[in-house]
């Protein structure tokens, strides 16, 4: 009889535990889950810094024609074939003392891969091909 | 008929097993090899008698100290030359950077902010790209330089 009420309190203790446990790992990878989604977001927020044209895709023929103008081309033969971008990047310093300008279109047929051109004053600089997660 | 596909599949089986084996022998990937437009004969991986030079005109030395060097952007770094890394980004087109002096730095793809490694003394280099395919080292921007040292 005496042992009975000292039972008890043992489980529930351990029941009390066992909750607080799962309940503090789920809240933990939640937490964690919520990081990498914030993560990820600012990740692809970070590329685009104005956008420009939120429709502007770059088609086939598009990324044929402006892969065949050659570096150091006036920045004009390119945006004659690209037209408006999807948006600019932060404006960036490389050279000593020469402001370069970015700007980036997503593919019609791979929306996930981006071409980044670099231009610096009235000249392109050149391209890149940039993964969007 | 049946003979003749068991064989069939023996082969390709053999074929497949083989190119698994061979892709991971294949050890690092080959370093970054680019032709510089501007031809000097002391350059960096070049020697003066038994020594290797480590660094040449446009090349900028940091005392870092062993502190960090961290990626400005997201991108890939591969080993280039003895001692040097090159650095590359499709948010920078048609620039690449050279840093020697990193002791064991990451290769592969990596993230902005995340650190490459550490030196004691940084040697700094950028080149362009030219149009014909060759590279031109340049002056880099003070602020770009210390973007890889900060975090």
């Amino acid at each position: 009889m005496k042992q009975r009420p000292k039972r008890r309190p043992r489980r529930q203790q351990r029941h009390r535990l066992i909750s607080s446990a799962t309940l503090v790992l789920l809240g933990f990878g939640l937490g964690l889950g919520l990081r990498f989604q914030a993560k990820a977001a600012s990740a692809s927020q970070d590329l685009c810094q104005t956008i420009v044209s939120s429709q502007a895709v770059l088609s086939r023929q598009q990324l044929t024609q402006l892969l065949t103008v050659p570096e150091r081309e006036n920045r004009q033969a390119i945006e004659a074939i690209a037209q408006e971008p999807y948006c600019t990047l932060a404006a960036i310093e490389v050279r000593a003392g020469v402001k370069a300008e970015r700007t980036a279109y997503p593919l019609a047929f791979d929306p996930n891969t981006w071409l980044v051109v670099l231009y610096e004053a009235e000249e392109y600089v050149g391209y890149g091909f940039k993964l969007q997660h | 008929m049946a003979l003749s596909f068991s064989i069939k599949r023996g082969v390709q089986l053999a074929s497949g097993a083989l190119l698994a084996l061979a892709s991971c022998q294949a050890g690092p990937p080959p370093p970054r090899a680019i032709t510089i437009q501007q031809t000097w004969e002391l350059q960096v991986g070049n020697q003066v008698g038994d020594y290797r030079i480590s660094s040449g005109l446009g090349d900028i030395t940091l005392e870092l100290g062993g502190h960090p060097v961290r990626m400005p952007f997201d991108g890939r770094v591969q080993s280039m030359d003895e001692h040097c890394i090159a650095l590359t980004s499709p948010e920078v087109p048609a620039y690449l950077f050279r840093l020697c002096g990193i002791s064991r730095p990451k290769l592969g793809q990596q993230l902005q902010g995340h650190t490459v490694g550490r030196a004691q003394q940084l040697v700094f280099a950028t080149f362009r790209k030219e149009p014909d395919g060759t590279w031109t080292l340049i002056e880099p921007a003070t602020d770009l330089i210390a973007q890889f040292l900060t975090e």
